[in-house]
């Protein structure tokens, strides 16, 4: 991708020039993307990025620079325009390739498979959308893949190459009844290869999204106020994602700014709750066989039993918040220095049934499928819409509802977990942050709140 | 290879494959930004990106490809990626045409200043660190400026096709943004502000750190609000941002695919009386502003909703022909995507009133300063279910922060309850032109 002795000249120009650390990161990622919508292919594409990002830190202080011209003689100016001549710095270590274990092996290789393969595998996605569902009035399917190769050296000797293949499918239908139209989405992902397209059973991927999008379209409107709230498993994690891991990510923690930045070693929950952010499961969609700054990356406990334990570092966040490196530094492309990020996060699963949580509610919201939301990581405070959501009354679940939010601080909420369900599972998203946009992996079983605000009419 | 030689290249590969219908589009852009934390630079950006897209067309089938590589092998490799994706297509109506004339020069639209070029890492550097001392003296309540930055960027689209095509668009603009953290006993608040503009006016941009410290500042202490009906007054802020995400509504395109809930309601009275829309692609300086979009159609104002009456869709070439019309001129394109509808300027005409005066029309409401995300919010229904803050008014008062409340309803019913407009726009660059609006109809859930 770039030869060795480039490599080596822009480290040593770096570190010669007063850099304490630098760092050469070169990728190569092929895109292909075909969408179907009103049943025709929409959009067939493909695509190549590539550029080199180089990162200099000298002090307290980081510099970064990117291009897509891979000359040498241009990555040279640019390191050259990036450092100010001082003294300190040093001498960069010889580089040693690191040996890497492939913890997510690819099965069937995407270029071995027509792309006339992909598209008839959307078509036949539509075919079970319209087929399965009531009012079904549109449907739109896609599938992204990427084949990333990266390279990444540095000054303190590090040469490492890896090459990671995300495939991922989206589903989306639009149901209409009485009540206007409703949307349902369902879009999993992995770090593999085209035997995860093969292995997917599309009908029932349909009929359930389908399904969903019937039952919404035909729901009336939540009335709001603070409730009880269900949470169902798998993507209702986002929540968690979105209010607890940020801020126990070191760029939060470091500029002390997170409201568990102080609290190490405090209850900041429930007895019931573990969480933790798992780099290594294997061809999970937030894993890696080595992180965007060349760690391997961990299990790292983040709360255990109510406990807190662990943060999200990277190399520049864990220097400065004076914790342990978790191999945690990603980025979107080579256009961002890393950052602390969450890979596949998710709460543990707990003694509790589905059936014992819902019994256990005399009113109140079960959110079986979360939409999107965002969160402040200075403060906490997070909202969420519902995608699918039902009333619970006496212990049962009633009517469908629509046009529900999850209103919240994520600090004050992890204490009122007070059931935790049997039924973990994990769901794919993406996440955007200063580094851009990375795949994450959610997931929880389902969860009791005691107390939640439900935005509604 | 340079990039005009590229584009040159993949005309040529055009001509070499007997394909009439091809264009390529060539994006550049460059950006400089300085992060500050505790007095000090944490954090230097500098970035130059290049890329380029083709699309074919070929009997009315579509396929594009992209590459950031420009070497000759890399551009054969993606204009014959471009070739076998368009056969994989389903036929649609579009097709390419000669170019019409734009209205106007590029630098009329001044959507480049090259002053700004000139402006150093110093620049940029002293102004972030004035901006975070500033914000420092405002409020003793400051716990931590969290996140604040100063850059400048610039950015070039060219598009050239075998028909003749062949037009730029440059622009560029300075920014800085400040975040901040503010404490008072228990309460933990976030203020933020953000400024962008083609000037260089460092002095108004100083003041980025205390409006940053001030909006946080005004909602420590903040309380929900009980349920129930309630006024609210959008500010310049929020009001662009609540309306921006159901423009694309108005998209042709997506209520020919059952996207959009004006379908087949053209003349009728969506809004109340003294609502009108229109897009302007013309406005000068605007961050949407062109003479003519990426398929070569010259643009033009259009009204959207004419006193309430939904006046026109938004079309792009193949929307149009497929109702047997013309483009408007709204076609938007991206580097990997295809042709897809887009918005220029959206502009609602100024009313006559001030924050306060609006606020003071109802005997109570809520002035929203802050959205809370929009996940809540449905294109395709208009549903409107969000979190905000903000500050409760009384007798044209304000009486106390408000956070932990929703606001619902939908986005067609509050173009019936706008009762107030406001008499200025949000002043950073922008393409969303929708002054502080009073909406009546919304209901509040809270404790």
């Amino acid at each position: 991708m770039l030869s060795e002795s480039t490599v080596w000249d822009i480290l040593s120009l770096a570190t010669s020039r007063g850099a304490d650390f630098a760092e050469v990161y070169v990728e190569e990622s092929r895109h292909r993307g075909v969408e179907l919508l009103d049943s025709k292919i929409d959009s067939v594409s493909d695509g190549v990025t590539f550029g080199v990002g180089i990162r200099v830190v000298r002090g307290e202080e980081t510099f970064y620079t990117h291009s897509s011209d891979d000359a040498p003689e241009v990555l040279l100016r640019l390191t050259r325009d990036l450092t100010v001549q001082s003294a300190g710095g040093g001498a960069s270590a010889p580089l040693h390739p690191m040996e890497l274990t492939d913890r997510h092996p690819v099965r069937v290789d995407p270029s071995a498979v027509s792309k006339q393969d992909r598209v008839d595998m959307l078509r036949r996605l539509d075919g079970f959308s319209r087929r399965e569902g009531e009012g079904i009035k549109q449907v739109g399917a896609g599938l992204t893949e990427k084949k990333k190769s990266l390279l990444i050296a540095n000054s303190e000797g590090l040469w490492v190459t890896d090459t990671r293949h995300y495939s991922r499918l989206r589903l989306g239908v639009i149901a209409q009844k009485d009540s206007g139209p409703q949307t349902a989405a369902e879009s999993p992902g992995v770090l593999g290869g085209y035997e995860f397209f093969m292995g997917l059973d599309g009908q029932a991927l349909a009929e359930d999204v389908s399904r969903r999008a019937g039952v919404m379209a035909g729901a009336g409107y939540i009335e709001g106020g603070v409730m009880p709230v269900v949470l169902g498993n798998g993507f209702g994690g986002v929540i968690f994602h979105e209010a607890c891991g940020h801020p126990l990510e070191t760029e939060a923690i470091r500029k002390n700014s997170s409201p568990f930045a102080d609290k190490m070693g405090q209850m900041v929950a429930g007895p019931l709750l573990t969480a933790v952010d798992d780099g290594t499961l294997a061809n999970h969609w937030g894993s890696f066989n080595v992180d965007d700054e060349g760690m391997a990356p961990q299990r790292t406990v983040l709360i255990e039993n109510g406990v807190l334990r662990g943060f999200l570092a990277d190399r520049t966040g864990a220097s400065k918040a004076g914790v342990v490196r978790t191999g945690s530094g990603r980025r979107e492309s080579y256009k961002y220095a890393p950052v602390a990020r969450m890979r596949n996060t998710y709460i543990t699963a707990g003694p509790h049934t589905v059936e014992e949580i819902i019994a256990s509610v005399d009113y109140g919201l079960y959110a079986k499928r979360m939409g999107g939301g965002s969160v402040d990581p200075s403060t906490g405070e997070f909202n969420f819409s519902v995608q699918e959501g039902y009333i619970i009354r006496g212990g049962q679940l009633a009517e469908p509802v629509r046009g529900a939010t999850l209103i919240g601080k994520g600090a004050e909420v992890l204490p009122l977990i007070s059931m935790v369900g049997n039924d973990l599972a994990l769901a794919a998203g993406m996440c955007g942050a200063s580094s851009g946009w990375v795949p994450t992996t959610v997931g929880q079983p389902t969860l009791k709140i005691d107390r939640i605000l439900v935005g509604g009419r | 290879m340079d990039s005009v030689k590229a584009v040159d290249y993949l005309l040529a590969l055009a001509r070499e494959h007997h394909l009439p219908d091809v264009d390529v589009m060539l994006e550049r852009g460059e950006s400089l930004s300085v992060r500050v934390f505790r007095g000090r630079v944490e954090k230097l950006d500098q970035s130059a990106t290049l890329g380029v897209g083709v699309r074919v067309v070929d009997q009315g089938r579509t396929g594009l490809a992209f590459t950031e590589r420009l070497s000759e092998s890399a551009l054969e490799t993606v204009f014959l990626a471009a070739k076998e994706n368009a056969r994989l297509m389903d036929p649609t109506e579009v097709v390419m045409a000669p170019p019409q004339n734009p209205a106007g020069r590029p630098e009329d639209l001044e959507l480049y200043n090259p002053a700004l070029e000139s402006l150093k890492v110093e620049d940029l550097t002293r102004l972030a660190l004035e901006i975070e001392a500033l914000a420092r003296q405002e409020d003793p309540r400051l716990a931590e400026v969290t996140s604040l930055g100063v850059s400048r960027s610039s950015g070039e689209t060219r598009v050239v096709s075998t028909h003749g095509l062949d037009t730029t668009q440059r622009a560029n603009r300075v920014g800085a943004y400040c975040q901040v953290l503010l404490k008072q006993g228990d309460f933990r608040k976030s203020g933020g502000h953000s400024w962008s503009r083609r000037e260089w006016n460092p002095a108004e941009a100083a003041q980025t750190g205390p409006q940053a410290v001030r909006r946080g500042a005004a909602l420590l202490g903040a309380a929900p609000l009980p349920h129930g009906p309630l006024a609210v007054v959008l500010d310049e802020h929020t009001a662009p941002q609540l309306l921006g995400m159901f423009f694309g509504a108005f998209s042709g395109e997506a209520a020919q695919k059952g996207q959009s809930p004006l379908k087949g309601r053209l003349g009728d009275q969506i809004g109340g009386k003294t609502v009108t829309l229109l897009d302007d692609p013309h406005r000068v300086g605007a961050g949407g502003s062109r003479w003519l979009d990426p398929e070569g159609i010259a643009t033009r104002p259009l009204t959207l909703i004419q006193n309430g009456v939904f006046a026109n869709f938004l079309y792009h070439v193949e929307s149009a022909r497929r109702e047997g019309g013309l483009s408007t001129g709204h076609a938007g394109r991206s580097l990997g995507g295809g042709v897809s509808t887009r918005l220029h300027n959206l502009v609602m005409p100024l009313g006559g009133e001030t924050v306060a005066q609006l606020a003071a029309m109802p005997t109570e409401c809520l002035l929203v300063t802050d959205l809370e995300g929009g996940s809540g919010c449905n294109g395709l229904n208009g549903d409107i279910s969000i979190g905000v803050q903000g500050i409760l008014y009384r007798d044209g008062q304000p009486v106390r922060p408000v956070d932990s409340v929703t606001i619902a309803g939908n986005f067609y019913d509050l173009l019936n309850h706008i009762q107030g407009v406001g008499n200025f726009y949000q002043p950073n660059l922008s393409s969303l032109f929708i002054p502080p609006l009073l909406v009546e109809g919304l209901v509040a859930a809270g404790e």
